[in-house]
């Protein structure tokens, strides 16, 4: 249509829908004065008043029938009626306040089942980058046998960038790393976040800063020379109430002063999902903030740290830019064979990203999901039933209805309507319930160093789509009952109502309502029992050196580079550290660790080849999850060591190289051999050789999800860490120690800072209770909600069935049947739906288990304890729910039933 | 339904613009002069011309507003629209296609 027209006709549409009653009174004002005049008209031709008044009628051919024609072609006849039916739906539901309830109930428990889950999905894997047109920004990533998602070292990136024609711009940033911030230069410094960034960040993400500017691209090319910082919004915000005047001021980062040039827009908040960076500071101030002191940022080429992300110019494909990438990184491999070779590199889009292999989030944001889909999905079940029992009620209604000339895609309409009223309604309810779920979610804490965002949140996006399935499970519980309530035969249904003997295929369909409910709540409950045995199982093995420090042992973290302290410096202040805490009364044990096992850090990794082992012919060094720690170590954290030797104080930068590792790298390595005297080659063929010289029990070592693994530890005397965390043994609450501790500290440097302290308790309930806790019940509730809804259902649609047979029943037991032959008749049949249901929630629960045992528990085989829970369980309840309303039938005196209508 | 089965499919809406083409007209007197102009040729019940006039109005052809007639009472007005006069044209060059057509055809079977 073009705009003219339009112009001419969008004000009567509108007109004719708000200012409905005018528009009426004028069309009738408009045919009185038709009709007047043709009436004046017949009377002089010598008609006497009424018949001229009938002739003027007669002319019009069916004066009502005319008004309805002059309303069609308003053209809103869809929107006007839509109203209508909505009263009328409002009006009819009202009559059963009970019913309605229910349904409202039932819709509302699925839809917040779905928003949590769609809110955890959304944050995880679907919501945009925060960064204008975030379609076209992938990720360039490195690959290598082992990692598939790997970084790029410094170098890397400017050959990237200097060489690559598929983008606007390729910038690259590290992940959040600690910085000790002091507003002023006296004050003590406190740990937050930064990123470092590229000096084209703000620029090519387009994204402009609310205060002051981004980087210019002079401010990153002389490493050190710069020290300038853009802060984040909401740090801006808490720390400088909004200051305006913050850009020019300088702060102290890590020791430096660095001048504030700007504040980054809200919303920004990188491209993590979890981080909130409170400082961006280009790449070319690595140097105060550098993670690898046996690297150089700015020359290793295997100093790998940079996520490089990339705006694909207009009209490039992805496959284009992968292939370019992969040239490049060919000549990588050529140019620099030593730290390149094998290496490859392609193109990521954002979801790729997000859905790496190795995160659980959000795989379990995925099973979360669909299972509370089924839980929708048993919702609508159930409400279908419901409204199916409510439609042939009101059969003599429809019948009416019809005989007086409704069209039947009219009732359809208006039936759906009635389904949509309840879906919404459902809908609203079901979003509040699903906030509550969120919010819950919100103040689920982590203990980590810098605040992890939570990035769940009811947004307008988790609103939309809640409210959206609403929609749709209005169509899918409605549809049917609508589609079948309207298929009156015209005079049974005028003459009996609602005692209609109905055919074969509506028994059909309600009987299958019945068996999907069963199968479905079957397959949740056994899907939520999986998950809590899973992760029972999972936390099971490896966690008895905890039982006992979690109770003793106190965590501090350290960074002497915080107080500007160089690597010598470094180790003179660990040594000292850890000497006089020991001598501290009240201190059992003490040691170092670059991260104590359950911690929330990933863990390094250490490349080696074993000696006299046979390397697998196509990769030359094999990797192993590794720690730093010194002699205390095993001590303190309570593992035991199951051959060999622990560290010693002379196992020192002098002496020989050694290395223990665990029973699962011993046994994998050396199978039904001794590990002790054996060496390993750290780095590859020909590193430094090390000699293991003990071997420690298996634990758990932190991540919720993984198997068993191999574990290396090497003292920290030959391989110096910065960052280490000091741990302290008591034998009783650790808490006390802090005091002791922080005055150790203050006796060696009063500028050192305590990045932070907790009780290894309090990582304990993170990694171990808390953390699955949370899963558990969030898929617990799920099969919960599935079991009410389900047994609701089940209940409604025995109820319905004995009422509807009441007269038939009362027959029977007229004619000699006795209460339990009635019994036996409503309830064989309810048993019979119940099995059919069980068998395919069975197959379905194999199914369940299958998925999620590859997804998330590493595991395999079914768990045949769950199903002989839940399975007999599940018939005991709808046995139940069958039962009660058969026993009600079979109570019923005779002459009652016979004359009940 | 609301057309009369002797008149040809969209013939009202062509005489119903050609005739507020001439004046604007309330719908009694746009009656009257189909009955006078067809010379009661073409039955145009009186009951469709409604229908059709609200029709044409929402399409955007014509337009309504309230007056006084001469004899002092209010009544509805339509009046052809810009967009109207140009249908117009368009149906009566169409109309002026077909009916050539249909007598060239009329007369070819008489021959």
């Amino acid at each position: 249509m073009r705009p003219e027209h339009w112009w001419y006709t969008a004000p009567l549409r509108i007109r004719s829908i708000f200012r409905r009653r005018r528009v009426e009174s004028e069309m009738e004002e408009e045919l009185r004065f038709h009709l007047e005049h043709r009436i004046e008209e017949g009377i002089a031709n010598g008609l006497s008043p009424e018949d001229a008044r009938r002739a003027a009628l007669l002319a019009m051919g069916g004066l009502d029938q005319r008004k309805e024609e002059i309303r069609d072609a308003r053209h809103v006849h869809w929107l006007t009626d839509f109203v209508d039916d909505l009263r009328y739906a409002v009006r009819s539901l009202r009559r059963t306040p009970g019913l309605t309830a229910f349904i409202v109930l039932t819709i509302a428990l699925g839809v917040g089942m779905t928003a949590t889950p769609l809110s955890m999905l959304d944050a995880l894997i679907f919501r945009p980058y925060p960064v204008p047109r975030p379609g076209q920004v992938v990720t360039l990533v490195s690959t290598s046998r082992d990692n598939a998602f790997d970084s790029f070292s410094y170098r890397e990136y400017r050959d990237i960038r200097d060489h690559a024609r598929s983008y606007d711009g390729v910038v690259a940033h590290t992940a959040l790393t600690t910085v000790a911030f002091s507003p002023r230069a006296a004050e003590i410094p406190r740990i937050r976040g930064a990123l470092l960034v590229s000096g084209n960040f703000f620029r090519a993400l387009e994204v402009e800063p609310r205060l002051g500017r981004g980087f210019r691209d002079d401010e990153d090319r002389v490493p050190g020379r710069d020290a300038v910082v853009v802060l984040g919004s909401d740090f801006w915000k808490s720390e400088f109430g909004g200051d305006r005047s913050v850009v020019g001021r300088t702060i102290r980062l890590n020791g430096r002063d660095f001048t504030v040039i700007g504040v980054a827009p809200d919303g920004f908040t990188s491209l993590y999902i979890f981080d909130r960076p409170d400082f961006y500071v280009p790449l070319a101030m690595a140097g105060s903030f550098t993670t690898n002191p046996k690297k150089s940022f700015f020359s290793d080429r295997d100093d790998r740290e940079l996520t490089v992300r990339a705006r694909l110019r207009r009209g490039t494909r992805l496959a284009d830019a992968r292939s370019e990438l992969q040239s490049l990184a060919r000549n990588f491999a050529r140019e620099y064979s030593s730290t390149n070779r094998e290496r490859g590199a392609t193109v990521r889009t954002m979801l790729e990203m997000r859905t790496q292999p190795g995160d659980a989030n959000w795989k379990f944001a995925v099973i979360f999901t669909t299972l509370a889909f089924v839980v929708l999905l048993v919702a609508c079940t159930n409400a279908a039933g419901l409204l199916l029992a409510r439609a042939r009620a009101r059969t003599r209604e429809i019948a009416v209805r019809l005989a007086i000339g409704a069209g039947r895609f009219r009732l359809v309409r208006l039936l759906l309507t009635e389904s949509l009223v309840l879906a919404l309604l459902g809908g609203v309810c079901g979003v509040a319930i699903g906030y509550l779920g969120i919010a819950a979610l919100q103040r689920f804490s982590i203990p980590a160093e810098i605040p992890v965002r939570i990035p769940f949140r009811m947004d307008e996006r988790v609103l939309l789509a809640s409210l959206g399935f609403s929609v749709l499970s209005a169509l899918f519980c409605g549809l049917a009952p609508a589609l079948q309530g309207t298929r009156v035969e015209l005079v049974n249904g005028l003459k009996a109502g609602d005692v209609q003997e109905p055919g074969r295929r509506r028994l059909w369909g309600r009987n299958a309502l019945v068996v999907a409910q069963v199968a479905m709540s079957l397959m949740l409950l056994a899907a939520s029992f999986l998950m809590y045995r899973g992760f029972r199982h999972s936390l099971s093995e490896g966690l008895d050196f905890a039982t006992n420090t979690k109770d003793h042992v106190l965590l501090a973290r350290f960074d002497p580079r915080l107080a500007q302290y160089d690597p010598a410096k470094t180790q003179r202040f660990y040594r000292q550290l850890v000497e006089r805490v020991r001598e501290k009364p009240g201190i059992r044990t003490a040691a170092l660790t670059q991260n104590p096992p359950l911690g929330l850090e990933g863990w390094d990794l250490v490349t080696f080849v074993p000696e006299n082992f046979e390397m697998p012919r196509d990769r030359d060094v094999l990797s192993s999850r590794m720690d730093t720690i010194d002699e205390g170590y095993f001590e303190t954290i309570g593992i035991p060591l199951v051959r060999g030797r622990g560290f010693r104080s002379s196992d020192d930068a002098g002496a020989p190289r050694v290395a223990i590792v665990n029973e699962h790298f011993a046994q994998h390595y050396w199978p039904g051999a001794d590990a002790i005297g054996r060496r390993i080659r750290l780095g590859g063929p020909n590193g430094e050789p090390v000699e293991i010289v003990g071997v420690a029990q298996n634990i758990h070592y932190g991540d919720t999800f993984s198997g068993r693994t191999d574990f290396v530890y090497v003292p920290v005397a030959q391989h110096p860490v910065t960052r280490l965390v000091l741990m302290v043994r008591s034998e009783g609450d650790p808490l006390q120690l802090l005091e002791p501790v922080q005055e150790v500290v203050r006796s060696l440097d009063p500028n050192m800072p305590i990045l932070r302290t907790m009780s290894y308790a309090e990582l304990y309930r993170y990694s171990v209770v808390v953390g699955p806790g949370v899963a558990i019940k969030l898929v617990g509730t799920l099969g919960a909600v599935a079991l009410v809804l389900a047994i609701a259902g089940l209940y409604g649609l025995v109820a319905y069935n004995v009422s509807r047979r009441t007269r038939e029943i009362g027959i029977r037991m007229a004619i000699g049947a006795r209460p339990r032959d009635v019994l036996r008749l409503v309830m064989g049949k309810g048993l019979t739906l119940v099995v059919i249901g069980t068998v395919f929630g069975l197959a379905m629960g194999f199914g369940v288990e299958r998925l999620m045992n590859s997804m998330l528990f590493s595991a395999a085989g079914t768990d045949v304890t769950v199903y002989l829970v839940v399975v007999p369980a599940m018939l005991l309840v709808t046995m139940l729910a069958a039962y009660f309303p058969a026993r009600r039938a079979a109570r019923i005196p005779p002459t009652l039933a016979l004359r009940y209508e | 339904m609301s057309r009369p089965a002797d008149l040809v499919q969209g013939t009202l809406d062509l005489l119903l613009l050609k005739i507020l083409a001439l004046q604007p007209l309330h719908g009694w007197a746009i009656s009257l002069r189909l009955r006078s102009l067809s010379s009661d040729v073409l039955q145009v019940s009186e009951g469709s011309l409604y229908p059709a006039l609200h029709k044409l109005e929402q399409e955007g052809w014509i337009r309504s507003e309230w007056k006084q007639t001469e004899n002092n009472r209010k009544a509805k007005f339509y009046s052809l629209t810009r967009l109207g006069r140009k249908q117009l044209e368009a149906e009566t060059a169409n109309w002026r296609r077909l009916s050539t057509a249909i007598s060239q055809v009329v007369a070819l079977s008489e021959a």
